[in-house]
């Protein structure tokens, strides 16, 4: 894939970029309503499935991990733990397949309608976005009935939501990029997600981590979500507040989303001929 | 006043080499140079302010990658393209309209996708629907509209985009008689505002009723370029 000259965006083009974005937020509007519309109007229990779907992995991981290999030896309050984590990661997981099927989905509409678009990803993360504060119900709920300990510092809440949102909008906006010319991402996304889930301490507890060397603990905790799943559980589980933890997500974060808005961006005017 | 200007573009598609590129080809990497396909070759012609100007051609000579080079979606290879004012495209009609939703939901979303401003489509609303003449049927969803309701939705929604070129792929095709008709003198009155027209077609006469000039394609070239009836004329008997 070539890219020409003309597509690299100076300062002044990445001005007009934006509010061209901007003239256009009614447009996203409309979009993101319509897909929810669309979504709660096509199965019978619409958004539930929003919370049913995190709730029921949760359950499956539950019955393995918390009550065959009693996983509450290794972790305090296991049920919230786990929860807490499958909904965090379920909602980088969303993101991610959105970002995947994003330009196939809307091929008829990026052929024939010139628009910013990044528009897509937005909207994409967005509707990713409005299902986890949906699902997040379900995690109070979970965390009311097993008692963990909840603290005033549940006002780290909403900023690690917009540290994880402006993560996985550059995920998103990067799976959307690469798999347009490379299909066979597609078919590994599932795979590399699922090991990635693995690697986060969601269903094994922390203290596995005791006694490893130090290479591998720091390589655990390097990874973007261990950060932000260890974020969600200071606001729901009065976790100790680690700021390298806060200092890797937000690293993350703004590095995944610059490099996948400029890579996203800059395969604008080549996205059409992969269709 | 050129309404459009196209100056030697050209568009190729490596359909092997990178139209879908996969890893294995990645990998691979052996370039299929001979599988390149040229769409557009060097094509040049100019849309007067007010004209309605025709293309025509066989499947493949590269009538469609011609107007999306004109809506902008897709980047040519080299060559440049001018375009004065804003384009509304009335190609592939519906784009942008989710089925699940209503009618009126849908009105707005295919304007909004095609660049009107929510005021815009405040303000148009209520004619959009009636030049349809879907008064009955806009609150239900769009699933349960006929296809040729559809159509005349897309084609309501496009008469009101406030653009100076507006590029028109079959569509005229749409409805039954009496509102193929009525979208005909509407595309008229809309050239007599000196709006500018390109219009892509096999519908010969209706090309020939409405445009002014004709380029006929061929292969990604520029065949011919003229008078209407003359260049339908030699397309025709070329066809024999």
């Amino acid at each position: 894939m070539t890219l020409t000259a003309d597509q690299k965006p100076s300062l002044w083009g990445w001005r007009r970029y934006v509010s061209d974005l901007w003239g256009r937020k009614d447009f996203a509007v409309f979009l993101i309503q319509g897909n929810l519309t669309a979504r709660n109007s096509s199965t019978a229990l619409g958004l539930m499935w929003w919370i049913l779907n995190p709730l029921l992995s949760a359950a499956v991981y539950y019955v393995v991990f918390g009550l065959i290999l009693e996983g509450h030896r290794a972790q305090d309050f296991f049920l919230t733990y786990l929860v807490v984590g499958v909904f965090a990661f379920q909602y980088t997981t969303a993101s991610m397949n959105g970002g995947a099927n994003l330009i196939q989905q809307n091929s008829r509409l990026l052929v024939n309608v010139r628009f910013p678009r990044l528009i897509l990803p937005i909207a994409a993360v967005a509707e990713s976005l409005a299902g986890f504060l949906t699902s997040l119900v379900a995690v109070f709920a979970v965390v009311l009935i097993q008692g963990a300990p909840i603290s005033a510092k549940i006002l780290w809440l909403p900023v690690v939501i917009v540290i994880q949102t402006i993560f996985v909008l550059g995920l998103s906006a990067l799976t959307a990029r690469w798999v347009v010319p490379i299909r066979d991402l597609g078919n590994l996304i599932p795979h590399i997600t699922r090991f990635w889930f693995y690697l986060t301490p969601i269903i094994w507890g922390l203290s596995f981590l005791e006694g490893k060397p130090q290479w591998v603990v720091t390589l655990i905790e390097l990874n973007p979500m261990y950060a932000i799943v260890q974020l969600y559980r200071v606001a729901f589980m009065d976790f100790p507040f680690v700021m390298q933890d806060l200092v890797t997500a937000v690293t993350w974060a703004f590095a995944t989303c610059i490099l996948g808005i400029a890579s996203f961006t800059r395969s604008e005017g080549t996205m059409v001929r992969h269709l | 006043m050129k309404a459009v200007e196209v100056d030697n573009v050209v568009v190729r598609f490596r359909p092997l080499a990178d139209g879908t590129p996969t890893l294995r080809r990645i990998v691979a990497a052996a370039p299929h140079k001979r599988d390149e396909v040229v769409a557009l070759d060097g094509v040049t012609f100019s849309v007067e302010r007010g004209e309605a100007f025709g293309v025509i051609g066989r499947n493949g000579a590269g009538k469609s990658t011609l107007m999306r080079i004109l809506a902008r979606t897709l980047r040519p290879d080299s060559g440049s393209v001018r375009i004065s004012g804003e384009t509304s495209t009335l190609l592939q009609l519906g784009v942008g309209f989710n089925p699940q939703l209503s009618g009126r939901k849908n009105v707005y979303l295919g304007a909004l996708a095609m660049g009107m401003t929510r005021a815009e489509v405040d303000s148009h609303y209520e004619a959009i629907v009636t030049f349809a003449e879907l008064e009955d049927a806009i609150d239900r969803p769009l699933k349960t509209f006929s296809s040729g309701m559809t159509a005349r939705l897309a084609f309501s929604i496009s008469m009101f985009m406030r653009a100076s070129v507006f590029l028109v792929d079959e569509v005229l095709a749409v409805g039954d008689d009496h509102f193929k008709r009525k979208s005909m003198d509407a595309m008229r009155q809309m050239l007599d505002e000196a709006g500018t027209i390109v219009f892509v077609s096999h519908a010969l006469g209706q090309v020939r009723n409405i445009c002014d000039r004709v380029m006929w394609l061929e292969n990604g070239r520029v065949k011919e370029i003229g008078p209407a009836a003359d260049v339908i004329d030699a397309y025709k008997a070329s066809e024999e």
